[in-house]
């Protein structure tokens, strides 16, 4: 029985790892010069900058994180974690849910956050940091939660 | 601000379309990992997983309502209960999930 993307589960399990730290240092940059604007202080090439690095860092880290998901789902969560630790394995399906969500706020937060005037509103930078704020957030947590699980079995391993 | 708002509109539907698949049990793409079979369901058994019909559904939702609102040409509403509405939505989701793992553990 041979698993989809198998084969390579291990180099693809660290370029999603490198492109999930981009994300979570990018993501964060980016909500923070978010508030930096909503609090009137001039942000918006930083927001232009890691916008770009946020949204193409999480999308990539999805990319490849759903390509390793059928491995995960035979080799660890099948093999092992449901029956060793299926709390684990639940604590693995709510960072699922997190990293998706994650993913819609920061690619939202990055594209109205490169439009963002200096003179803007103030609900509207309130908005963008709202929604760069909880999704650097949810990037942290789906971030540890998938390293506790990959510290207890990772992927690519028996 | 037009990205402001297709963000939010998006963010928001794509939180519904994240969520309703699954709890309604509506049809899904649904794939096999040991098979190697693409489906179309609203049940999935065994090693079979519906998560990426559920982000698909997400997805076409987010992006759907995104192109609508960005083409739209009706008077926008106030973005602070734009911005309000699609975090309670996401903050919604969080707290099933959340509650799914604590009534698992």
């Amino acid at each position: 029985m041979t698993v989809i993307f198998e084969s390579g589960a291990r180099s693809l399990l660290l370029v999603h790892a490198v492109l999930g730290f981009t994300a979570v240092f990018a993501a964060t940059h980016h909500a923070a010069s978010a508030i930096s604007a909503a609090r009137g202080r001039p942000a918006q090439r930083q927001l232009r900058r890691f916008g770009w690095m946020a949204s193409g860092s999480v999308v990539g880290q999805a990319l490849f994180g759903l390509a390793l998901y059928p491995a995960y789902r035979v080799r660890v969560r099948l093999a092992d974690l449901e029956r060793s630790a299926p709390a684990v394995a639940q604590l693995f399906d709510l960072k699922e849910h997190l990293s998706a969500l994650a993913l819609v706020l920061v690619v939202g937060a990055s594209f109205a956050g490169r439009a963002l005037q200096r003179d803007a509103p103030a609900a509207e930078s309130r908005a963008v940091a709202a929604l760069s704020g909880t999704g650097a957030a949810l990037v942290w947590a789906a971030a540890l939660m998938g390293l506790y699980v990959t510290s207890r079995h990772p992927v690519g391993t028996r | 601000m037009r990205e402001l708002r297709a963000s939010l509109w998006g963010t928001a539907a794509f939180a519904l379309g994240y969520l309703l698949p699954g709890t309604l049990g509506l049809p899904t793409l649904t794939y096999d990992p040991v098979a190697r079979t693409v489906g179309f369901s609203a049940r999935v058994s065994g090693v079979a997983m519906r998560y990426y019909g559920d982000l698909l559904w997400a997805c076409a939702a987010g992006l759907g309502a995104a192109a609508v609102v960005w083409s739209s040409r009706r008077p926008p509403r106030p973005v602070g209960v734009l911005a309000a509405a699609a975090l309670s939505l996401v903050a919604l989701d969080v707290a099933f999930y959340l509650s799914r793992l604590l009534a698992a553990v």
